[in-house]
């Protein structure tokens, strides 16, 4: 166990920068997850902490100690692979007991060990099994008690559960949060599922071209976006322009904020510093709602229905705004009271703590 | 997805040692060899050897006869290879399994026996031939082109046949499929979707049967006869010129493997850039064919498997049959042959299985040391030791031979007339094939089973002992099984490099052949074929690998 800093690392690849002067504090026993599309330098960054690349510029500490220049076996890491990475000639006994037969373990202590592991992942029946004997998600298991049976001082994942189908994927997501929370291990998972982020993590930083584009709790996230990208990258968001009112003093300082869309003057929140009066309203589709056109609602503009998918638990609408983009609003099944077709005229009400953020 | 760093200094290091090892074995004797073909007796620059063959015209007929014999070979080889490759992939009929055998088979009887066992049934006192003239029906002689011609085809169809059966089962049967839903008919859907995609697979081996055609000596040299070839014309001027200027031998040399050279450059250039990656799809299933043309089919496949069996039982049965002199005495069984080999003239059983040994032994260290710098720790030194590797594909046994000796006779190393030369000469020609080997293993091991090893705390150079070599372990055995095989049976390079003392079985079988002791010959050549099983079905047995798989 031990925290993870990471100050300024910097990696390119042949003049390619993946990480561009990135730092990083990874608190002690937490469940850090990077997240971010393929290629914004998340598995670039955990490859680093793992020492299977070198870096260009920058300091890795594992507590007080300086990782920066100690090779990987000897880092004290444990890891879990994409593609599960078992020795494909090793019975699953002897893949898990690898890293203690390394460590120079007794040997009655080694089968202790081994077997709580391979207990602990439910596959105690499966100790002499090879690898290809067994399915996706027993194989992953395997990988998990192979990493943790070491009691590494980081976890470190590298998006283990896309090789898996959907079903098996939550199932693994609670086998994992069970096993690395008992272990009580700072691990640091790297994925591009966003759903997965937000269940798994205690902390996440949304990664974007080489830099932390945020960082947060998954309530954060969700709910405070700090950038069109990051609130279409966690959940589903419309980005919607609007140009700013001057803003009166005294709503200022509340951060009430009013704005014009679709010529109607509206009331948000202004979630950022800068001057200038176009900026970007943020608005999850669950956020909004629909209403008749002769309905009396506030914050609501004009709009007609464009599409209509039902989803069992939700209606999804595509609507046009009146001489406006189009956007998308959600419905919930619980608290609908109309239902909406293609052509209907509606309004679109929009919340008043509307996230205005900076274009 | 990413590659282990490369820079640490022991993988570096090793890559240098490995280009040294290669530059002063293969690149050095063949520039030797090259320099020699441009130097007139004072040691001067001149072309006079190139000269004086474009005036030869026995060379120029040699050159011909060989380009000739090439493409005919090739044209053979592909008008059987490749409807053999298609009625196996796509029909299913009666014993049909029994193509199986077919890569073992090549790969196990040496063309030395191919020429004695057609020898003994068609040659000039054949089976064949005396039965027919009893009959009163006298056949063409064997020797000249139509030995060469049929024994060639014989020999190297089967290149043709696994390189297309491997691209026919890779073929991804939905774009027939698509080609039918889009209406066309079945017959030109295959025409302009099948076949464009095949093509490509077809020239690939196509070529390379070319170049083995043109390099190969040991048919050339027993059944060639009157037909002037290329290969046959090399040694002979190297065995002219022994201790005079090797110029002749040396320009011949260099005809051959650029010959070769050009071969080889269509195919970079312009074959494999036709060739399509397809995704792996789903093979369309084999179809049942009715009876009657499942009769042709079984009766087609029976009797090319039975061409292509036939030397390995003909050589069996001839040494144990009894002979006076040169005649068979077909019927008449013997242990006679058998029993002179063991007590008197071992001598070259002894030689073959030590420098086959040593030569695997060298050969696969190398290979899979060459191959782990190539596919797993790539730098800038490993792409010219992958060029480098391969070089010998482009020289035929005869002139790798006459390279080493010309580099190793003189100097501070002199390894000619010693065992060593056979030891190398094995060794660096069948070099390509099993870093080829190692390689496409290596290529499918994925890094991270050995970046795992090194998370949980195992040194890098460890990792590779513990995890990648118990890996590779099957691929290790069958590459060492195939250089053992081919170089138990090599005979283009040895009868170059070999001086008295050394002489190995395909020696002592081509010497007997010559003598016209078909017997003493057979003798010899079961005891070979029995020692290239040996190590093969103890190991399908010992490792249960499957060697021949659809390579």
């Amino acid at each position: 166990m031990a925290s993870i800093r990471i100050e300024g690392i910097k990696k390119e690849f042949s003049g390619n920068k993946v990480l561009e002067d990135l730092s990083l504090r990874i608190p002690d026993g937490a469940f850090y997850t990077l997240l971010g599309p393929s290629g914004c330098g998340k598995t670039t960054l955990l490859r680093c902490i793992a020492g299977f690349y070198e870096m260009d510029a920058g300091r890795l500490l594992f507590d007080d100690d300086d990782m920066t220049r100690v090779p990987t076996h000897r880092r004290d890491i444990g890891m879990v692979f994409q593609d599960y990475a078992l020795f494909p000639d090793k019975t699953v006994f002897d893949n898990v007991a690898y890293g203690l037969r390394a460590r120079g373990v007794a040997k009655p202590e080694i089968g202790r060990r081994v077997d709580r592991a391979i207990g602990s992942v439910g596959l105690s029946s499966l100790a002499e099994r090879y690898p290809a004997q067994m399915s996706g998600g027993q194989r992953q298991r395997v990988a998990l008690a192979r990493a943790l049976v070491i009691r590494p001082r980081v976890l470190l994942m590298d998006e283990p559960l896309s090789n898996l189908d959907a079903k098996m994927r939550t199932q693994m997501r609670d086998v994992i949060l069970d096993l690395v929370q008992e272990a009580r291990i700072t691990t640091v998972f790297v994925t591009h599922d966003q759903e997965e982020a937000l269940a798994m993590s205690d902390r996440i930083a949304i990664m974007d071209r080489g830099r932390i584009a945020q960082l947060g709790t998954p309530e954060e996230l969700y709910g405070m976006p700090a950038s069109a990208y990051v609130a279409d990258f966690v959940g589903s968001a419309n980005t919607i322009p609007v140009s700013l009112e001057p803003a009166d003093p005294s709503a200022a300082e509340s951060g009430k904020a009013r704005y014009r869309l679709c010529g109607r003057l509206l009331e948000g929140v202004r979630a950022y510093a800068g001057g200038g009066e176009n900026a970007i309203l943020v608005a999850r589709p669950e956020e909004l709602s629909l209403a008749a056109p002769d309905a009396a609602v506030e914050n609501a503009v004009p709009a007609s229905v464009v599409r209509r998918q039902y989803l069992g638990f939700k209606t999804s609408y595509r609507v046009r705004l009146r001489e406006g983009p189009e956007i998308r609003v959600d419905l919930s099944a619980v608290n609908r009271t109309t239902d909406f077709h293609p052509g209907d005229p509606v309004q679109v009400s929009f919340p008043a703590h509307g996230r205005i953020i900076g274009e | 997805m990413g590659i282990l760093k490369s820079n640490w200094w022991p993988w570096r290091v090793l890559t240098v040692i490995s280009l040294v090892i290669l530059g002063f074995f293969v690149l050095y004797p063949l520039g030797v060899l090259f320099n020699n073909s441009v130097r007139d007796e004072s040691g001067a620059l001149s072309l006079a050897g190139f000269a004086q063959l474009i005036d030869n015209s026995l060379f120029l007929e040699a050159l011909r006869n060989t380009l000739v014999l090439g493409v005919s070979v090739t044209a053979l080889s592909a008008a059987i290879g490749v409807p053999l490759a298609y009625m196996v992939a796509r029909y299913e009929f009666p014993l049909k399994n029994l193509v199986a055998i077919l890569p073992v088979v090549t790969i196990v009887i040496p063309e030395v026996i191919v020429a004695q066992s057609w020898l003994l049934i068609l040659g000039n006192n054949g089976l064949l031939t005396n039965f027919m003239e009893g009959i009163g029906v006298e056949l063409p002689s064997f020797y000249g082109w139509n030995g060469l011609v049929f024994s060639m085809t014989l020999v190297y169809y089967t290149y043709i046949y696994l390189g297309v059966l491997a691209a026919l089962r890779g073929f991804d049967g939905q774009l027939e499929e698509a080609g039918l839903s889009l209406g066309t008919s079945p017959l030109v859907t295959k025409w302009r979707v099948l076949v464009p995609l095949m093509l490509p697979a077809v020239a690939v081996n196509a070529l390379v049967v070319f170049s083995l055609v043109v390099g190969n000596f040991v048919l050339a040299t027993l059944l060639g006869s009157r037909v002037p070839l290329l290969s046959v014309m090399t040694y002979n001027e190297f065995v002219n010129e022994m201790g005079g200027s090797p110029l002749l031998q040396s320009a011949m040399s260099v005809v051959s493997i650029s010959i070769v050279g050009i071969v080889l450059f269509l195919q970079k250039r312009v074959v494999e850039r036709k060739l399509y990656t397809m995704t792996p799809g789903r093979a369309p299933p084999a179809a049942r064919v009715r009876s009657g043309a499942a009769a042709v089919f079984t009766g087609c496949v029976g009797f090319i498997i039975f061409l292509s069996i036939l030397p390995l039982i003909v050589v069996f049965v001839a040494a144990f049959t009894e002979t006076s002199g040169p005649v068979m005495r077909w019927g008449v069984w013997s242990c006679a042959n058998l029993l002179r080999i063991i007590n008197g003239a071992s001598e070259p059983v002894v030689n073959s299985l030590t420098f086959a040994s040593l030569a695997t032994l060298a050969g696969v260290v190398f290979a899979v040391l060459a191959s782990y710098l190539i596919i797993k720790k790539r730098n800038g030194l490993t792409q010219t030791l992958d060029y480098v590797v391969v070089m010998p594909l482009t020289i035929s046994g005869t002139v790798m031979g006459i390279a080493l000796v010309q580099t190793f006779n003189t100097g501070w190393l002199v390894l000619a007339g010693t065992s060593a030369i056979m030891v190398l000469c094995y060794a660096v020609r069948r070099l390509p094939f099993a870093v080829r080997n190692a390689s496409s293993t290596l290529f499918n091991i994925p890094d991270s089973i050995e970046e795992a090893s090194i998370s949980l705390g195992v040194s890098p150079l460890l990792s590779f002992f513990k995890v990648v070599l118990p890996v590779m372990k099957a691929s290790i055995v069958s590459a060492a099984i195939l250089m053992w095989v081919t170089t138990i049976a090599e005979l283009a390079a040895t009868i170059v490099v070999y001086t008295g003392g050394l002489e190995t079985m395909p020696i002592a079988i081509f010497r007997q052949i010559d003598g016209g002791r078909l017997g003493l010959a057979s003798a010899y050549g079961a005891v070979m074929i029995t020692v290239i099983l040996a190590p093969i079905v103890v190991s399908i047995k010992l490792f249960r690998i499957n060697l021949f798989s659809n390579r």
